[in-house]
């Protein structure tokens, strides 16, 4: 009986793995890697998509970004709308959070979903991660937009950081997904409310990230599982750990979607 | 139904909120009424040793527990029990350290809690010098006094990047004032703005506590299972007393 309960939780975690959003994803996708005896899957998504397929309706856009978070810091937020160029100021904000809708092409560069266009993850960056993230996001941004190559767009992030045109992340960076109307992934339930933290911890283990009935998660933003040290080299470590939430945005509970 | 559901969710967080403010915010209260002056030290310690290890476990996972450093009280203040290999240390903190101010000097407080690495080099420093300072028969201002000095004076570091301790035990007591203590995960920083994180505003997830003369910021995010697994209902739990 005991042993029953307890492969139940280890079935829901792992359940819960697969519905977590974009960096979640790359968590799975790290642990299928880290399987010798299960190869790489092919990538269903092997480029980049017509552009319009990342564009959205500007107004329903800058609804979703806002809804990563409870409306109450989000209302006062800034908000960036993605455009032919990259992204935008829609709405100048004043508490210095920005909310906008992420692309899979804003994730680890070896996630096999990078070119998903139907990933639209909401988020609102906390004044922290507006400073150190948010210009990072904006460089990616141009690039894809422009038809930059994945390469060139990664060569491209590590020269702004050796040029110091990048900011070295802050402490306590955090960003909130929340978001009933996100679709993070193909896997799963495509969504699941919860909170991001961006920091430079070395191990995921030292959060108690992955071990078993821990509630916190932890995937590297840049790769997921880097073929070698020099695919790194240059990216300072940015390790992302998250912490579901109990309720969307709305302040429905995780459990209910309406969508 | 659906509203109701909501309704009840709201509830949770705002129970999850109030709970924790009055744990962590107590200073303005008018503190000691009902336990005026320290009990036997006896009263404080736990007699059954491994008890007290267990409950200091059972703050976190036991994935994450059973390699921690485990610390339990003694009549001098906390003394390794189980040495640990994973940097987390594991603690059940009293009445002093980790409850409302009216409770300060409650024997049955039991809290316990999981500290990761940096918080072990930062935050859990500030308990066993709370508690060094109790347990020599400090009162709750010769305390805040004390604590806010060595802060000053750089005696004690500030918080870590990362520093972060899991309470996610179903058996604590938090004391009178807030017996019932919900699963959740602390981070703490030093100084910072409660807005940064959007603690504390309507429909956040996050609750945030400053605390001024420590120079101390704790942000608090509720988990929606206990230690072992099961499921935070959606009221309050039922105290296990000790």
């Amino acid at each position: 009986m005991r042993k029953n309960k307890a492969r139940s939780i280890v079935i829901k975690c792992f359940a819960l793995l697969l519905v977590f959003g974009t960096a979640f994803q790359t968590m799975v996708y790290k642990a299928t890697a880290q399987d010798a005896t299960t190869p790489y899957p092919a990538s269903p998504y092997p480029k980049m998509a017509p552009v319009e397929q990342y564009l959205m309706d500007r107004s329903a856009e800058i609804t979703l970004a806002r809804s990563a978070a409870p409306e109450s810091i989000s209302r006062d937020a800034t908000v960036l709308v993605l455009g032919r160029q990259g992204y935008e100021t829609a709405v100048q904000g004043k508490n210095n959070f920005v909310c906008f809708v992420g692309r899979a092409w804003g994730a680890a560069f070896d996630w096999d979903e990078f070119w998903n266009p139907k990933v639209k993850a909401a988020d609102c960056l906390n004044p922290e991660a507006a400073r150190s993230i948010l210009p990072i996001v904006y460089l990616r941004a141009r690039m894809v937009m422009a038809g930059r190559p994945k390469p060139e767009i990664v060569s491209t992030v590590k020269a702004a950081f050796e040029n110091k045109q990048l900011p070295d992340l802050e402490d306590g960076a955090m960003d909130y997904m929340m978001s009933k109307s996100s679709y993070l992934t193909d896997q799963g339930g495509h969504n699941l409310p919860h909170v991001m933290f961006y920091t430079r911890v070395k191990d995921g283990k030292d959060w108690g990230s992955g071990a078993a009935a821990s509630p916190v998660m932890s995937a590297p933003y840049w790769f997921f599982s880097p073929q070698d040290e020099s695919q790194l080299k240059g990216l300072p470590p940015i390790l992302v750990f998250l912490v579901a939430a109990p309720n969307w945005s709305d302040g429905t509970p995780a459990g209910q979607h309406n969508e | 139904m659906w509203k109701m559901k909501v309704f009840t969710n709201t509830i949770k967080n705002l129970a999850l909120m109030i709970v924790l403010v009055l744990m962590y915010q107590a200073e303005a209260q008018d503190a000691a009424t009902t336990y005026a002056k320290m009990a036997p030290v006896d009263q404080y310690l736990m007699a059954d040793r491994d008890a007290e290890i267990a409950l200091a476990r059972s703050a976190a996972p036991e994935s994450i527990s059973r390699d921690a450093e485990i610390l339990i009280l003694g009549r001098h203040g906390f003394e390794t029990a189980v040495h640990g290999k994973n940097g987390f240390v594991c603690i059940v903190g009293r009445g002093w350290s980790s409850a409302a101010d009216p409770d300060f000097w409650n024997p049955k407080v039991r809290v316990p809690m999981c500290v990761n690495g940096a918080a072990a080099r930062t935050y859990l420093l500030r308990i066993t010098k709370i508690t060094d300072l109790a347990l020599a028969g400090r009162t709750l201002a010769q305390v805040n006094d004390a604590m806010a000095d060595a802060v000053k004076k750089k005696e004690l570091p500030p918080m870590e990047p990362g520093a972060m301790c899991y309470m996610m035990g179903k058996q604590g007591f938090g004391g009178d004032s807030a017996p019932h203590w919900p699963a959740h995960l602390m981070f703490f920083f030093s100084d910072t703005d409660l807005a940064a994180w959007g603690a504390n505003l309507t429909g956040s997830p996050v609750v945030g506590i400053a605390d001024p003369s420590e120079h101390l910021t704790q942000f608090v995010i509720a988990t929606q299972k206990w230690s072992d697994g099961t499921d935070v209902s959606p009221s309050l739990p039922t105290h296990v007393h000790q």
